[in-house]
C-alpha cells in the first residue's frame, strides 16, 4: 500500500485535480487526472491545494510461503523484467514484485504444478557478480535437499546466460531440472512475453525429464512454444526480440509447449534422479576481454592484477602478433605471455561467437599457443569460457591443472563436433 | 440537446514512435506473427474488470505486417523511440490556434486495450494542451483536451478464437481534439467539425481518404453519465444520436432508483447453474443448436429484477438488451432473459417453469440464460451480474448503430485503464517550441484566410481556404505564380481536365514547371489548358508549348500591321498565342 495525494493545481489561470505521483523532475509537479492522463506542471508558478489522500496497491513484494513439501517446485526470484512493476519515482521498470505476486499474475499457473516462491535477490542482472551465483546456488541446493520437483529461477535477461553457466557448473549431476526464465517484455505489459515463458520453464520444471540448468525462453517472435537452451549454450543474441536467446554451435536442449504438455528434447540430455555434486566455490578476480585492430600492448599488461584472463578474440582466435612487421602494429603477444609466464591463465575464445576456435591454421593462433593461451578447438561461447575460469580458480589454482580442467568439457559446454545444422 | 464532438485526424508526419512511414498497403503481406495478450494492474492497482474479460476469451491475435511500413516497433519487438517531432509540432500549432494552454511537460501514457488492436496491448497517448475555444456563428465552443496518439492495427476479419490484424495503419500518429458539450444543434455540428477540419488540412499535414478523420460524440447528462459514442457515419446523425442517448440514460435512471427501491444497495451474487437438461428436447431453435454445437445452458437468477429487463429505454432497445451487450463483450452472441416472449423463441412453458425451478427463481424475479461453450458462458454471465451490480449510469465507449441508437462497446478508458509509458522520458515543453510550433502552423487558419483574401477574390480566397490544394498552391505562389492563375488552374482547369480523363503525374513538380515557364514569357494564360493537356500525357512544358508560344513584341507588331488592326479579328486566329492586353496596347500605339 502506498499513499498518495489528492491534490487541485491552478497553473496559468487553469484549474487541474487528481492525484499527485512523485516526479523525476525536480522543477514539474506530475498529476494523474481523474481521465487517467499525467501531465506536468513546473512547480514555480503553480498552486497546489491538498485534497486528501488515497490508497493505492501497488503490489506486495511479498514472499509466498515457504512450504517445501514433496511434489512441488521451488520459484525463486532472482530481480529482473520478469518480476518487475513501474517505478513512480523514476517512471522506469524496475524489479520490485515478488515472486508471490507474479505467480498470482499468471493464471494456469496452478494447473501445472503446485509451488512455492522464494525471493533471493531483487536486483537487476546487470549488477550481478559471481558470488551472486555462488549465493543463488547454495539457495537452489537447500530447495534440491527439501525434494522438490523442478526449480524455477525467475531472471534478468541481460546476464542470464552468464548465471546459467554458472550454476551448470556448480551444480552438476542434478536430480531434477533447474530452469532459468526472464521477459523481454515486462511483465506489466498486456503483451508480456514473461507469463507464456514462465508457464513452459514451470512446465519443465515440474514435468519434463531433463535434469539440467537450462533457459526457458521464447523461441520465435509468435506467442507459441519456448525453447529450452542447455546452460552453457544460451547466450543472448538480441537486443529486445521475445526470441533473444540462442544456442551457440548446438540445437537447443528441446521445445517446450505447456500446452500440449510436451518437452521434446533435441538433444542428448541428463535425466532425473542424479546425486548432487556441489561446488560453488569461485573466482571472482577472471577478466574477459575483447581484442580489437589497435588494441594497446599496455592494455594486456594492466590484467596482470587477475587470477585468470579470457581473450574474446577475432575469427578463429585471434590477436595482433604481427608476423608481416606490418607499419603501426603493436603485437599484444608477449604481453600476454608474460601473463602467462607469470601464472596467470589465459584462455581463447570467438568474438564471432559461432564456431570454433582453431589456432593452427594462421601464424597468429600458432604463437599464441606458443605463449601459452589455450583453448584451441573450444567451442564455447566468451562468456561460458569466462565464467567457467571463474569457478575453476575457484577450487584450483596450479596453472597446469587448471589449463586441463577448462579444456574438458564438464556440462556440455566443449563438444567435439561441428554439427552442419 | 448539448453535445462535445471528439474529432480524430490521421497525421500524414509518418509513424510517431518510430520511424516508418505513414504507408497503407494494398497488397499481400510480407510476414505474419501470433500473439497473446493479458489484462494487468494499473499503477493504482485496480485492475479492469472489462480488460480482464476481454482477455480471458484467450483469443489469439494474427498480425500481417508490410516490410515498407511495419518495423520492430510494430511487432512489440523492440520499444517506442522519441515521439516524431513534426507531429508533435502540428498538435502544438492546432492547439495554440484554439487558444488552448499546452501543458509545461507532456507524459505518454499507455491507454490498456487488450483485443488486440495493438501489439503491446496498450496504446500510446499523450495529452498535450487543455482549455481554450473555438469561434462560431453560434458564439464559442469551448474546447477540452487536444492530444495526440497511435492509430491502431486495423482489423482484417475475426473467427472464434482468432481476430487478424494488419500492421500497416498501427503507429500513424492521431490528433485527437474534444470539445466541451457547448454545440446546440445539427447545423452546429457541421460547422464546429468542418472548422475543426478546415484548420487541421491548413497545416498540409493531414492524411487523406476514407477513414483518415474519425468524428464521435461526447454526450453527457446531470445525473447520467459520460458517454462517447463512436462510428457515426455521418454529421447530421449526430443530434438523433444525442436524443436518443440523453432519453437512454433518463429511462436508465427510472430502472436504477426501480433496483434500488427493490433491493437497497445490495449486491446479486447468483450462481450460474447449468440447465441443459432441461432443454433436452426443446423446441427451441437457437437453443437446440447450441447444445448440438456442444454448447451449455447457463442460467442465473436475477433477484427483484422480474419485469425490469423487459422495460423500454428508447425504441428497439430494453434493459436487457443493456444487460445483452455487457454478455456480448465475453463472446456470446447474446442472451435470453425471462421478461421476453417465450413463445417467440419456442420456450415452452414447462421448460420455463423447470428453468425457474432449478435457479430458485420467485415471481419477483428475473433469470438470464445463455447458450456457449461452458467457460465462454460462464464469463458472460458474471458480465451480466457486473453490469446489474452497477446501480448509477455506467461511463461507458458505445457504438452507433445506423437507427441512432448506440450499443455498449467498453468502459469509458479511465484511470484504471491508463499506465505511464515508461520507455518514453517526459517532453518539456518549452517558450521555443510553441513560438516554433506557431510559426510553422503559418499564423493559423485566420492569418491564412486573411492572406488568401489579399490576393485573391472573396469567392476564390473562400474556396482556397477550404481546399485540399491550399498547400500546394502556397507553394506555387511562394515560388512566384500569379496567385489568381495558380488558384484558377488548380481548382477549375485541372478539375475540368479530371472530367476529361486526364490527370498529373507529378502535380507539384509539373505545375511550378509550367508556373515557371509562363513567367518566362514563353505562353500566354489562354493556352494553359491546351499545354496542361500536353502535360497530362507526360510532355515537358516546353514541348507541349511546341506550335502555342507567345507572339508578342516585334513579331506582335508586324501581326497588327498585317491584320490592318483588327483587334477581333486577331484575337479570333491567334486566341491561344496573343494576351489580349498586350495587343490591346500594341494596336492603341
Ligand atoms: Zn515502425
Amino acid at each position: 500500500m502506498e499513499r498518495l495525494k489528492r491534490v487541485r493545481i491552478t497553473s496559468k489561470g487553469k484549474v487541474f485535480e487528481g492525484l499527485l505521483l512523485p516526479s523525476a523532475d525536480r522543477d514539474f509537479l506530475v498529476l494523474k487526472m481523474d481521465s487517467g492522463y499525467n501531465a506536468g506542471f513546473r512547480k514555480e508558478g503553480a498552486k497546489v491545494e491538498e485534497l486528501g489522500e488515497v490508497k493505492v496497491d501497488v503490489g506486495s513484494g511479498k514472499d509466498g510461503a515457504s512450504g517445501g513439501k514433496r511434489g512441488e517446485i521451488a520459484i525463486l526470484g532472482m530481480g529482473g523484467t520478469v518480476c518487475s512493476r513501474v517505478e513512480y519515482k523514476t517512471g522506469a521498470v524496475f524489479p520490485s514484485i515478488g515472486p508471490e505476486d507474479l505467480a498470482r499474475n499468471i493464471p494456469g499457473l496452478e494447473k501445472i504444478c503446485s509451488f512455492h516462491t522464494r525471493e533471493i535477490f531483487s536486483m537487476l542482472s546487470e549488477d550481478m557478480t559471481p558470488q551472486h551465483w555462488a549465493e543463488a546456488a547454495e539457495e537452489i541446493r537447500k530447495e534440491i535437499e527439501k525434494g522438490v520437483q523442478g526449480i524455477v529461477v525467475l531472471h534478468g535477461t541481460d546476464t542470464m546466460h552468464y548465471t546459467s553457466a554458472a550454476l551448470s557448473f556448480m551444480l552438476r549431476n542434478l536430480p531434477v531440472p533447474v530452469v532459468l526464465v526472464g521477459a523481454q517484455r515486462s511483465s506489466d505489459r498486456p503483451s508480456t512475453d514473461g507469463r507464456i515463458n514462465v508457464l513452459n520453464a514451470c512446465f519443465a520444471a515440474a514435468r519434463g525429464p531433463i535434469a539440467e540448468v537450462g533457459v526457458c525462453m521464447h523461441a520465435g517472435t509468435d506467442d507459441d512454444f519456448c525453447h529450452l537452451h542447455r546452460g552453457t549454450r544460451v547466450r543472448k543474441m538480441h537486443t529486445t526480440r521475445r526470441d533473444a536467446f540462442h544456442s551457440i554451435n548446438s540445437p537447443p536442449l528441446a521445445r517446450v509447449d505447456y500446452r500440449n504438455e510436451i518437452v521434446e528434447p533435441y538433444l542428448q540430455f541428463r535425466g532425473r534422479g542424479g546425486k548432487l555434486r556441489f561446488d560453488n566455490r569461485v573466482s571472482e578476480n577472471v577478466a574477459l576481454v575483447y581484442t580489437h585492430p589497435g588494441v594497446k600492448p599496455e592494455f594486456i599488461d594492466s590484467l596482470a592484477g587477475y587470477d585468470g584472463v579470457v581473450v574474446a578474440g577475432t575469427g578463429l582466435g585471434h590477436v595482433p602478433a604481427n608476423p608481416f612487421n606490418a607499419k603501426y602494429t603493436r603485437s599484444i603477444v608477449p604481453n600476454l605471455k608474460a601473463l602467462v609466464d607469470s601464472g596467470i591463465p589465459v584462455a581463447m575464445a570467438s568474438q564471432c561467437i559461432s564456431g570454433r576456435v582453431n589456432m593452427n591454421v594462421y601464424t597468429a593462433g600458432r604463437v599464441l599457443q606458443e605463449a601459452g593461451v589455450f583453448g584451441h578447438l573450444a567451442d564455447w561461447t566468451p562468456e561460458t569460457a569466462y565464467v567457467k575460469m571463474c569457478w575453476v580458480l575457484g577450487h584450483e589454482k596450479k596453472m597446469e591443472k587448471v589449463r586441463e580442467e577448462m579444456m574438458r568439457d564438464i556440462a556440455g559446454e566443449i563438444t567435439g563436433r561441428s554439427e552442419i545444422a | 440537446m448539448k453535445c462535445g464532438l471528439e474529432i480524430h485526424q490521421r497525421l500524414d508526419t509518418g509513424k510517431l514512435f518510430c520511424r516508418c512511414p505513414s504507408a497503407i498497403a494494398e497488397r499481400e503481406p510480407d510476414f505474419r506473427f501470433r500473439r497473446k495478450l493479458r489484462a494487468s494492474a494499473g499503477e493504482t492497482g485496480e485492475v479492469d474488470f472489462a480488460a480482464r474479460v476481454e482477455q480471458e476469451k484467450e483469443k489469439e491475435f494474427h498480425y500481417e505486417g508490410f516490410a515498407e511500413s511495419c518495423c520492430l516497433v510494430e511487432a512489440d519487438e523492440e520499444p517506442p523511440q522519441e515521439m516524431n517531432p513534426e507531429a508533435l509540432r502540428i498538435v502544438l500549432g492546432v492547439a495554440q490556434q484554439l487558444h488552448m494552454e499546452p501543458f509545461e511537460q507532456l507524459h505518454v501514457m499507455r491507454k490498456i486495450v487488450v483485443d488486440g488492436s495493438n501489439t503491446s496491448g496498450f496504446q500510446r497517448t499523450c495529452l498535450v494542451a487543455a482549455g481554450g475555444y473555438l469561434e462560431t456563428s453560434r458564439g464559442r465552443v469551448r474546447m477540452s483536451t487536444v492530444a495526440v496518439e497511435e492509430e491502431s492495427a486495423g482489423i482484417v476479419s475475426e473467427e472464434a478464437h482468432v481476430k487478424n490484424y494488419r500492421l500497416d495503419r498501427l503507429g500513424i500518429p492521431l490528433i485527437e481534439l474534444a470539445t466541451e458539450p457547448d454545440i446546440v444543434d445539427a447545423e452546429h455540428c457541421k460547422e464546429v467539425a468542418e472548422k475543426i477540419g478546415l484548420m487541421l488540412r491548413a497545416t498540409g499535414k493531414v492524411a487523406r481518404g476514407i477513414g483518415t478523420i474519425r468524428q464521435d460524440v461526447n454526450v453527457s447528462t446531470e445525473d447520467g453519465a459520460r458517454i462517447e459514442i463512436k462510428g457515426a457515419q455521418e454529421l447530421r446523425m449526430i443530434p438523433l444520436y444525442v436524443e436518443k442517448e440523453v432519453l437512454r440514460q433518463e429511462r436508465l435512471l427510472g430502472v436504477v432508483a426501480e433496483i434500488r427501491k427493490r433491493l437497497g444497495d445490495s449486491a446479486l451474487k447468483p450462481k450460474a447453474v447449468d440447465l441443459t437438461p432441461i432443454f433436452a428436447k426443446t423446441q427451441c431453435g437457437l437453443i437446440r443448436k447450441g447444445i448440438e454445437a456442444g454448447g451449455h445452458v447457463l442460467g442465473i437468477k436475477l433477484e427483484g429484477h422480474a419485469g425490469l429487463l423487459g422495460r423500454e429505454l428508447i425504441p428497439g432497445r430494453r434493459y436487457g438488451t443493456e444487460l445483452s451487450d455487457y454478455a456480448k463483450s465475453a463472446g456470446v452472441k447474446g442472451i435470453i432473459h425471462s421478461d421476453e416472449d417465450f413463445d417467440k423463441y419456442g420456450i415452452s412453458a414447462q421448460e420455463d417453469s423447470a428453468a425457474r425451478k432449478g435457479l430458485g427463481a420467485g415471481e419477483e424475479d428475473a433469470y438470464v440464460m445463455v447458450v456457449a461453450q461452458r467457460g465462454m458462458a460462464q464469463r458472460a454471465l458474471q458480465m451480466v451480474v457486473e453490469r446489474a451490480n452497477v446501480r448509477v449510469v455506467p461511463a461507458e465507449t458505445r457504438k452507433a448503430n445506423p437507427d441512432g441508437t448506440s450499443s455498449y462497446m467498453r468502459p469509458l478508458a479511465g484511470r484504471s485503464r491508463m499506465y505511464p509509458e515508461t520507455d518514453i522520458p517526459p517532453i518539456a515543453v518549452g517558450k521555443g517550441m510553441l513560438e516554433e510550433a506557431m510559426a510553422a502552423a503559418g499564423g493559423g487558419l485566420e492569418e491564412k484566410e486573411r492572406k488568401l483574401r489579399g490576393m485573391l477574390n472573396p469567392e476564390m480566397a473562400g474556396r482556397m481556404l477550404k481546399s485540399r490544394n491550399l498547400q500546394l498552391f502556397e507553394e506555387l505562389v511562394g515560388a512566384g505564380a500569379e496567385p489568381m492563375l495558380a488558384a484558377s488552374t488548380l481548382e477549375q482547369t485541372l478539375v475540368e481536365m479530371r472530367r476529361e480523363g486526364l490527370e498529373l503525374g507529378r502535380p507539384r513538380e509539373q505545375l511550378m514547371e509550367l508556373f515557371a515557364e509562363y513567367g518566362n514569357g514563353l505562353f500566354v494564360k489562354a493556352a494553359i489548358p491546351e499545354i496542361l493537356r500536353g502535360m497530362c500525357r507526360g510532355k515537358r512544358a516546353r514541348e507541349a508549348a511546341e506550335g502555342l508560344e507567345r507572339i508578342g513584341g516585334a513579331e506582335l507588331k508586324r501581326l497588327v500591321k498585317e491584320k490592318g488592326g483588327d483587334f477581333g479579328k486577331i484575337m479570333r486566329e491567334y486566341r491561344l498565342r496573343v494576351d489580349a492586353k498586350e495587343l490591346k496596347e500594341a494596336i492603341g500605339r
